[in-house]
């Protein structure tokens, strides 16, 4: 068939073109990496985040960019998934946000150092990752239904959902069957609750019920007038 | 036993077993922890659990490699080691490393990039051990009577293992450059470098179990990782789809890495051929087993499991899911774990003098670990592809997939039980072969 000689010749002809073949792309990679990962935008406070967090080993926990452990979400594109609040009170203390659930480490982390990781976050959701993470693509009927039953339409016209919501509420929140676990689904709240109820409940949950499991959200005045408007417009279908 | 020195690998794999044993417990931590039971949280949080368990079976494996080195060369380059006390030194030297890095996850100091959490002073410590290492099996190979083709092999490996170690120690601010250079470490070691240790070994064992001329097989050990290389090299794209580098290794990671598998098959193929027609009576039948379950197990976990998740298509959805950890379970024992464990049954007969390969408990032993690991990939699989699908394609969110899934992780701990129950009757067996003959009083 061939011999042992010609066998060798195979194996180191063929390794050679590939490994020249390998660092030809390599070079040519490095050269178009920073255009693609907007590397001006890689800021001192960034190149800190990113410093933190790899001396805490966060990705023993989390993924980045797709690499790392299974136990925790994802985090390329947490910064505009929870906004900078959210981030900053998780860091400050994982229990206030999710109580009770999966743990993550109590970091001690100072102000200077929670806006480093946050500007690394920012870096990181902003680089052109060819696709990734992939938009969900499989509907839902609760999604197809976004048009809101007839009865509604009226009174709802002007149902905008404020961002801060998607960012902040969700995570413990859900409305049409998307969003968290950890409170009630507040589909119907504007029937429960009235606004005034819902203004206050969101300055402050515990002046309601002393001890409500919500932890006070980092909300502008803004904010809560927002929220308020769309919440008790989430009224009771039936 | 030819060669008094060959001996030193006797304590290379008994430092395996108990790296081994270490790993599995950090394995159940993490486990368990997936199911909702974290009481040992505030001592040991996933991060260090994780890093303990993954770095463990790092280091079990190159102990393993080392003490297969230092077993297979002297006895292809027909003589003694150059120095056993060396030897020795090397590999208290890389315990008292690992141990130290272990420790070290437990109190936050780490590097904290995937596999390579090795602080960086540590690095350099496990730089100039392997050199040593490389130093004591070159010199041995230099001074030889012979070289062999199986001993090239799996010299150029080994060399490359520690070269390759390099570029995971560029500094860089850039979370894509270190993402890169990473990749040089981790894919070109287990679907390049490593490929070349398993084929030497494998080659080994063959050549000697079976009796097959050594010309056959040999020839064959150049085509398949010739395969391995033409295949892995420009394969590392498969890493490289997502993290902010060109669209291009889309295209190049997909086509070459859909050919890694071939090399697998290679090999799958050429330890069952070899098996089949060799001539010899066998006395070492759980060898023999280990060898082909080897080849065998490891096509399904990296080829098969691998090729299941490479195309860009598919690793878009499962990129960074648990789908990776199912694939990277049986991977690595189909391909490594089971290749040392190989080795270990061949020599221990021949080094202890003592004939209990064959003993029930081996059997056990072998039928157990695999059984428990196949079912462990289930459960990974199904955990897996569920999280897929809850997450990624009905876009729901993390935690409450995640309690969705926590079902899965009782079946998996349930599969682990059944597996370690395999490893606890290797590693007792191993211990009734009692020590190395000549070193007894
Ligand atoms: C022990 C595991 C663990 C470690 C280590 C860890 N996290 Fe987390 N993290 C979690 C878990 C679990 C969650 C999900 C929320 C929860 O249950 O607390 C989370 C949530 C988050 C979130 C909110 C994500 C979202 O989508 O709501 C951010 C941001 C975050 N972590 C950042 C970090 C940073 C930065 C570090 C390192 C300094 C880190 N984490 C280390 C486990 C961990
Ligand atoms: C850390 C989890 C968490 C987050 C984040 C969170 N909530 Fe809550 N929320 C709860 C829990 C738990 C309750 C139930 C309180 C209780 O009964 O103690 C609750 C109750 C409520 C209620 C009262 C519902 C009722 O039927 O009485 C409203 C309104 C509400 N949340 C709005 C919000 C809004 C708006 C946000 C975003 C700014 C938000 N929540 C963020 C956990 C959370
Ligand atoms: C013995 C050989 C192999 C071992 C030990 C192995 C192990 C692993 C491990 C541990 C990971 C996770 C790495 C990380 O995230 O840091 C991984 C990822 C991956 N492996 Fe392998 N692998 C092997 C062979 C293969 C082969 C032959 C293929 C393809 C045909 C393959 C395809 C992949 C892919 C696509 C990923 C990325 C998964 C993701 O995007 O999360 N592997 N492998
Ligand atoms: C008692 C048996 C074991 C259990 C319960 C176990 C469990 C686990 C768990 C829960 C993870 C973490 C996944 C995550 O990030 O969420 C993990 C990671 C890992 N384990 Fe194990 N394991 C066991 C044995 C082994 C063995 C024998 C090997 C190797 C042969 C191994 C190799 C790995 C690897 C390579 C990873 C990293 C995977 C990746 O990043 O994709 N484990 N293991
Ligand atoms: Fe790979």
């Amino acid at each position: 068939m061939f011999s042992k000689s010609q066998a060798k010749a195979f194996f180191l002809v063929g390794t050679g073109l590939c490994a020249g073949a390998f660092i030809l792309l390599t070079i040519d990679t490095l050269k178009r990496i920073p255009k693609q990962t907007y590397s001006q935008n890689l800021t001192d406070e960034a190149i800190r985040g990113k410093h933190l967090f790899e001396t805490n080993n966060c990705a023993g926990c989390h993924t980045i960019l797709g690499e790392g452990a299974y136990y925790a979400p994802e985090l390329t594109k947490v910064y505009e998934r929870r906004g900078e609040s959210f981030i900053e009170s998780m860091l400050r203390d994982p229990e206030a946000m999710y109580p009770g659930q999966r743990k993550m480490v109590q970091y001690k982390f100072t102000d200077s150092e929670i806006k480093d990781l946050i500007a690394f976050f920012k870096w990181i959701g902003e680089m052109d990752l060819n696709g990734f993470p992939a938009k969900p693509d499989v509907m839902r009927p609760a999604v197809q239904t976004e048009a809101l039953p007839e009865h509604m339409v009226s009174e709802t016209a002007k149902l905008v959902r404020p961002k801060v919501f998607d960012q902040m509420c969700t995570a413990c929140h859900s409305v049409r069957s998307q969003g968290g676990t950890v409170g009630p689904a507040l589909d119907g709240v504007g029937t429960r609750r009235d606004l005034a109820y819902i203004k206050q409940w969101l300055i402050s949950p515990t002046s309601l019920k002393s001890d409500s499991k919500m932890p006070k959200m980092p909300l502008s005045d803004q904010d809560i007038s927002e929220l308020t408007s769309y919440l008790s417009q989430l009224k009771e279908v039936n | 036993m030819k060669y008094k020195s060959q001996k030193v690998a006797y304590w290379f794999f008994a430092a395996c077993m108990g790296l081994l044993a270490l790993q599995l417990v950090y394995g159940f931590i993490m486990g368990f922890a997936h199911m909702g039971f974290d009481g040992l949280h505030s001592i040991i949080p996933f991060n260090t659990a994780r890093a303990t368990h993954t770095n463990l079976l790092v280091m079990w494996l190159l102990t393993g490699f080392m003490g297969s080195a230092y077993y297979i060369i002297p006895e292809e380059a027909e003589r003694e080691l150059i120095s056993v006390k060396w030897a020795y030194v090397q590999l208290i030297a890389l315990l008292v490393v690992g141990v130290t890095a272990i420790i070290g996850f437990h109190f936050n100091w780490w590097e904290g990039r995937k596999f390579l959490e090795i602080p960086r002073p540590l690095d350099y410590l496990v730089v100039v051990d392997v050199l040593l290492f490389i130093f004591l099996i070159g010199g041995t190979i230099w001074r030889g009577k012979r070289y062999t083709t199986t001993s090239m092999v799996l010299f150029f490996g080994l060399l490359m293992t520690a070269l390759l170690y390099l570029p995971g120690m560029i500094p860089t601010d850039h979370q894509t450059m270190d993402s890169y250079w990473r990749w040089w470490v981790v894919h070109l070691w287990v679907e390049g470098v490593w490929e070349l240790i398993m084929g030497a070994i494998l080659s080994f064992l063959l050549i000697k179990q079976t009796g097959i001329d050594r010309e056959v097989i040999e020839k064959w050990l150049y085509i398949i990782v010739g395969f391995t290389f033409l295949s892995g090299i420009l394969g590392t794209g498969h890493h490289y789809y997502y993290i902010g580098t060109p669209r291009y290794w889309l295209m190049i990671g997909g086509i070459f890495s859909a050919l890694e598998p071939v090399a697998f098959l290679g090999m799958a193929i050429f330890a069952i051929a070899m098996a089949k027609k060799g001539g010899r009576t066998l006395d070492n039948k759980t060898a023999l087993n280990w060898t082909i379950g080897c080849s065998v197990i490891s096509f399904v976990g990296a080829g098969l499991l691998g090729f299941a998740h490479t195309i860009p298509q598919v690793n878009m959805y499962t990129h960074g899911t648990l789908v990776t950890a199912m694939h990277g379970h049986m991977a690595f024992w189909g391909a490594y774990a089971m290749l040392i464990l190989a080795i270990i049954t061949y020599t221990m007969p021949i080094m202890t003098g003592r004939k209990i390969q064959d003993s029930v408990m081996n059997a056990f032993a072998f039928w157990v670990s695999n059984i428990g690991m196949i079912c462990m990939t289930v459960a990974f699989g199904i955990a897996g592809i569920a999280q897929v699908y809850m997450e990624r394609k009905l876009g729901l969110d993390f935690l409450g997939v995640q309690k969705e899934i926590e079902v899965h992780f009782l079946g998996l701990v349930l599969a682990a039980t059944l597996f370690t129950a395999g490893v606890i009757a290797f590693i007792w067996n191993f211990i009734r072969y009692g020590l190395p003959m000549d070193s007894k009083r």
